[in-house]
């Protein structure tokens, strides 16, 4: 069976063994183990909460005596914003679909503009909360579940502006939207995630 | 190719072949923007520069004081000077063009394949050339981590301080674990794996070619610094490979070292996992059902699901321990409110089955090599590929029979302990169907046997040792003690290290089209053997008569038998030298190796050695199971224009 | 198979099964059992071992009867018999070893839960474990760097750790406990010989890792009450300075001549004046500051972050003055 390749000589054509294609079934894994990577957070939390039982949860500020603050209700606005990007983001790729560009272009940029929004909103709220992370381990899981869910936010609006780039350049056909899938995709999950992360350290 | 931005990129594929045509690149600084090494040059300092940049600029903004501060500098400068190096590697061309919306470079396979030697030292999307330089890599690291044992061993050779203060001992303890467990044994098995399981599953390549490339090299990022944070000011990481918390929060600055490093050698194993998945998911030839892929395949699609669900554990655990260290967070400081078992917990979650991790891949390996040289049906086909899935079921169940004296919740110890002896029926089940298979063959005592016979014998002992330890009670006395020494060496140097040796010389003649010498491959598995044996075995003894694990220095007592040990050692690893120059000499100058050596029937002796640029000229129709040696006229696989012939036995 | 085979397994098998029970018994692999705790987790490794034993010797059995009948001369390039399975075989190899761990787990569990039980009213001492030394709090409120345990009583032990993870392990008791910084972990004793024997740490704690030992005292039930009421005065609380300096374990990382101590972890205290004189300070003021606040001044040659700065809390008021005057006058 030995073959020598011409230059340039590809490959035999690719036959397909699944019918789900292989960047959706990648992305589904990703997100299979970006929830592990959550969970190891959440774990963390509840040892440091459950299992340690330190009483009242948020417990009491060291420096000051008094009860830990959550700023429930600008990250309840914030939630709101995210959100709404999702369903932005549910509008770009249907509109990609049915061929409409300027719906794809347009509900690129609102979703990236609320992610944006999200980010900077948490951003200040960091800075203004009145306490570090250093202060006992509620301040640990509080930085740290928010702090993850950042950065995955992050990376979620770098993934963003790629397609939104794109959108533009009229790269996305009805026939030929992967790409844009693939990203969407890891979009919702980052707001299913921030829900969830919401409640665990804001509300409960 | 089968990239995903090839749907939406067709636009672009006019742009022409410009690039990898050999245009010549006669200006002189055309170098030094090209992907390569001297573009690395610039690049790393660059990214260093904006990684301490970024921090200084943070703590500016935020008023802290001092702007300009050690740690969180070399925590991120860890993050950021390895990107910089894979930006000008060029690990990141395609993804910054295709993210800029510029016209991505149609595929015109000039980063695929090997054609000098060179093109083992860039970014390679030819998953034949990424196994290769896997394998040579993670031997490195191996001849490395071995050293350390030896200069540890040349310590413990007598009680009292002789050669190393006990920091430098700790250290060289650490590493040792580190680079044999996240630069050795892991990639080592993703390293064949990568070779091996497009060729088996009859694809071209793997998935994500550019992905794969990428995830090889953050091995050689994570391997130089684990070793260079050995070096750094005030000591290397010394808190041991499991780094519990709290003492690994208050080590010297090379616990950061560690800490990132592992989290890059993870990152890595997480991405192979992932393409390894989507390959065998998606990418089977046609008739490969999921019941007639080689054993090989379902070990690593079993290893790949632990290895994506389990793997974010340990970067959360070293993420929280560096926390703990550089922002002063309370994870695990029990004074702040944080639960220092905790720690123990979410490592374990992952370290368990990273040991699964270790080892199925190697039960995949041995499958193959017992039926091919012993001529006959594994025995039990269905029933090997269950239990590797009970394994990972069971796997994810028992992490806290790490931590039976670690003051966990009591009732805990004997669920764990339950969930941890049944792992016992699975496992016993691919013994015992090895043996079977084994019965009545036609048994060729090569190399790949001798390891995997010595594999079996010594998984045995490794085995039934880590019955023992599953037993709450004994454990209570063996933990911490030379007897888990002894333990994890039967089961990692025993097990997956015999397997690897045993893949390593089966493939040999695929990977390189060459056959290695003979003689010297039965000479390495018996000094090997021996000397395995003459080391670890007495440590059962002395870890139950109470000598702890990780000491610099230990009772007189011991002294006697701790000697013996180290003699024995060395022996060890000079045996070590024979399978290098077995290797070297034989890549260079061994005698053709043909086609298919072995005689075996899985696709990838189906092809020349080493195979064409593209595995396949034409996609191969599978008609059959892979292991049917003495069933008459049953076939595997048929190529082209051939009429299937009638499928005997299944 | 044929009979030949059979009878010729059973022979490997009984070989490999002598061979192996010989190494079990004759190499004493067990310490001798100085608790009850240790005879019960005796007899588990027992038990065990006569399964690893059987298990052992089928294995090998098979091995080497394969190796030594099948094996094809080199130019053979026949198959072997197209067997794909058998379902009997696989069910006995499913079924047996789940009967066999399942017998281990039965009897780990019932040792594990009596040897877990402290009973009604048990002698109650606390283990404290810090960098890198062990010291042990009596009922009576007094702490020795020495355990003493009475005889055929139960011991309870609270284990407690001050900074980093320390696990607490008599070889002969065979109990082992782990100390966590701010979750007391217990463990239960019941010592059945009088002597001595080594309290080790197992778990890594640090440079001094290797050198935190200390020793567990079996002593009559009699003995050990009169010991603990005739002696309160060598406690950390008073006495002289050589107490305070053995009860708080210093002697596990530094040398001091006068106390036989020859730890290395951190500076020689021989040599204090020295250090004194490099410091700048009276002789005085800087041991009392170097215990009550290490990082002040490292000694040229060692880090800083390694001795405990628990000693502020722990050595006070009159102990503290007389382990500075012990040290003063000691050194040379």
């Amino acid at each position: 069976m030995s073959a020598v390749a011409h230059e340039h000589h590809g490959p035999p054509p690719i036959h397909y063994s699944s019918r789900i294609p292989p960047p959706l079934v990648g992305i589904f894994l990703f997100i299979g183990s970006e929830i592990m990577l959550f969970g190891s957070f959440f774990t963390v939390y509840f040892f440091d909460r459950v299992v340690n039982n330190p009483g009242t949860w948020p417990p009491l500020n060291p420096a000051t005596g008094v009860q830990f603050e959550r700023p429930w209700f600008v990250a309840l606005v914030n939630t709101l914003i995210l959100v709404t990007s999702s369903f932005t983001m549910h509008w770009a790729s249907t509109s990609l679909k049915k061929g409409n560009r300027a719906g794809l272009c347009a509900g690129m940029v609102l979703t990236l503009l609320l992610g944006l929004t999200f980010l900077l909103t948490q951003v200040i709220e960091y800075h203004r909360i009145g306490f570090n992370t250093g202060d006992t381990a509620f301040a640990a899981t509080f930085f740290g579940l928010t702090g993850l869910h950042g950065c995955h936010v992050f990376i979620g609006l770098l993934i963003l502006l790629a397609m939104t780039i794109r959108s533009f350049k009229g790269h996305f056909t009805p026939e030929h939207h992967h790409g844009l899938e693939v990203g969407g995709i890891y979009w919702h999950f980052v707001d299913v995630m921030w829900i969830v992360v919401y409640v665990t350290v804001y509300i409960l | 190719m089968t990239d995903i931005t090839h749907h939406d990129t067709h636009d672009s594929h006019g742009a022409g072949h410009g690039h990898g045509e050999g245009a010549p690149q006669t200006v002189w600084h055309h170098a030094w923007t090209r992907p390569g090494w001297w573009r690395v040059l610039w690049t790393t300092p660059l990214f260093f520069g904006i990684g301490c940049g970024l921090v200084t600029l943070i703590r500016w903004a935020a008023h802290w004081d001092p702007i300009w501060k050690g740690q969180p500098i070399t925590t991120v400068a860890l993050v950021t000077v390895p990107v910089g190096f894979l930006v000008g590697l060029g690990g990141f061309d395609f993804w910054t063009h295709y993210a800029g919306g510029l016209p991505t470079q149609a595929e015109d396979h000039d980063s695929h394949g090997a054609k000098t030697w060179k093109d083992y030292f860039r970014i390679n999307t030819d998953h034949k050339v990424i196994g290769v330089q896997y394998v040579v890599t993670t031997i490195i690291f191996f001849l490395i981590g071995g050293f350390f044992a030896m200069l540890f061993r040349a310590e413990l050779a007598k009680p009292g301080d002789q050669y190393f203060n006990p920091q430098t001992f700790n250290v060289l303890v650490t590493n040792h674990a580190a680079l044999m467990i996240f630069l050795f044994i892991i990639p080592a098995f993703a390293g064949l794996g990568n070779f091996v399981i497009p060729l088996m599953i009859g694809a071209a390549d793997m998935a994500f070619p550019k992905l794969n490339a990428l995830s090889y090299w953050l091995l050689p990022i994570a391997g130089v610094m684990l070793i260079v944070g050995m070096c750094t000011p005030g000591g290397g990481p010394s808190a041991g490979w499991t780094c519990y918390a709290p003492l690994c929060s208050h080590q010297p600055m090379g616990q950061i070292f560690f800490n990132m490093a592992v989290q890059w050698a993870g990152a890595s194993s997480i991405m192979t996992a992932l393409n390894f998945l989507v390959t065998i998911i998606t990418m089977r030839a046609p008739g490969m059902t999921f019941w007639r892929m080689p054993l090989l395949v379902w070990a690593n699609f079993t290893t790949s699901m632990l290895v994506v669900l389990a793997t974010p554990f340990i970067a959360g655990s070293q993420f929280f321990v560096l926390f703990d260290r550089v922002m002063h967070t309370n994870y695990f400081e029990s004074s702040g409110g944080g639960y220092v078992i905790g720690y123990q917990h979410i490592f374990w979650f992952y370290s368990h089955p990273a040991v699964y991790i270790m080892l199925l891949p190697g039960f995949g390996i041995i499958s193959e090599v017992v039926s091919v040289m012993s001529r006959k049906p594994i025995f039990g086909y269905r029933l090997m590929a269950l239990s590797l899935l009970a394994i990972l079921v069971l796997g994810f169940s028992v992490w806290a029979h790490h931590m039976f004296v670690a003051g966990m919740a009591g009732w805990l110890r004997v669920p764990i302990m339950v969930t941890t002896l049944l792992i016992a029926v699975p496992t016993g089940i691919k013994i015992f169907s090895w043996l079977a298979t084994l019965w009545d063959g036609k048994i060729h005592m090569n190399t790949p046997m001798l390891w995997a016979l010595g594999f079996i014998a010594m998984f045995v002992i490794g085995g039934l040792s880590g019955i023992y330890l599953g037993s709450v009670p004994i454990d209570i006395q063996a933990n911490q003690t030379y007897y888990i020494v002894a333990h994890i060496h039967y089961v990692l140097f025993g097990g997956s290290v015999f397997t690897i040796f045993c893949g390593i010389y089966y493939w040999f003649p695929k990977m390189t089209g060459r056959m290695y010498n003979e003689r010297l491959g039965q000479l390495h598995f018996w000094l090997t053997f021996i000397g395995f044996n003459l080391t670890f075995f007495p440590m059962h003894y002395l870890g139950l008569r109470g000598m702890p694990r990780r000491v610099a220095d230990y009772v007189p007592q011991f002294a006697g038998m701790n000697e013996f040990i180290s003699i024995a050692s060395f022996g060890l690893g000079a045996s070590t030298l024979v399978f290098l120059y077995n290797m070297i000499w034989s890549w260079a100058r061994g005698p053709a190796a043909g086609d298919n050596p072995w005689r075996s029937m899985t696709l990838e002796w189906q092809v020349s050695s080493p195979p064409p640029i593209f595995n396949f000229d034409e996609v191969p129709q599978v008609v059959g199971g892979p292991y049917e040696y003495g069933v008459p006229g049953a076939r595997h696989a048929i190529f082209g224009t051939e009429t299937p012939a009638p499928v005997l036995a299944e | 198979m044929r009979r030949g085979a059979i009878l010729q397994l059973v022979l490997l098998a009984l070989i490999a099964a002598a061979i192996t029970t010989a190494v079990a018994v004759v190499i004493p692999w067990m310490p001798e059992q100085a608790s009850k705790e240790a005879q019960r987790i005796n007899f588990t490794f027992w038990f065990m071992t006569i399964i690893a034993i059987f298990v052992f010797s089928i294995v090998a059995a098979v091995l080497v009867y394969v190796v030594l009948h099948f094996r094809v001369k080199p130019g053979d390039l026949s198959d072997g018999p197209p067997i794909h399975g058998h379902t009997g075989l696989e069910i006995a190899w499913t079924i047996v070893p789940f009967v066999l761990v399942t017998a281990v787990a039965v009897v780990s569990a019932v040792v594990l839960s009596k040897n877990s039980n402290a009973g009604p009213n048990p002698v109650k001492i606390t283990v404290i474990g810090q960098q890198f030394a062990w010291t042990f709090k009596y009922p009576n409120g007094q702490t020795y760097p020495i355990l003493r345990m009475p005889e055929g009583e139960k011991v309870q032990l609270k284990i407690e750790s001050l900074d980093v993870l320390h696990s607490f392990w008599v070889p002969q008791m065979m109990q082992k406990q782990d100390a966590v910084p701010g979750l007391p972990t217990e463990l239960t004793i019941t010592p059945t010989k009088l002597g001595t024997f080594p309290v080790i740490c197992v778990e890594l704690c640090g440079l001094g890792h290797s050198t935190m030992r200390s020793e567990a005292v079996v002593m009559s039930a009699t003995d050990y009450n009169s010991w603990l009421q005739a002696k309160p005065a060598a406690a950390a609380g008073g006495g002289s300075g050589l107490a305070v300096f053995k009860a708080n374990g210093c002697a596990a990382c530094h040398t001091l001549t006068a106390a036989k101590a020859t730890g290395t972890v951190g500076p020689d205290l021989d040599k204090l004046s020295a250090d004194a004189a490099k410091a700048g300070q009276p002789l005085n003021d800087f041991i009392k500051t170097s215990i009550i606040d290490p990082e002040a001044y490292i000694a040229p040659g060692y880090q800083g972050g390694i001795m405990p700065a628990t000693f502020k809390s722990s050595i006070t008021g009159p102990a503290l003055d007389q382990l500075v005057q012990y040290l003063a006058s000691s050194t040379k």
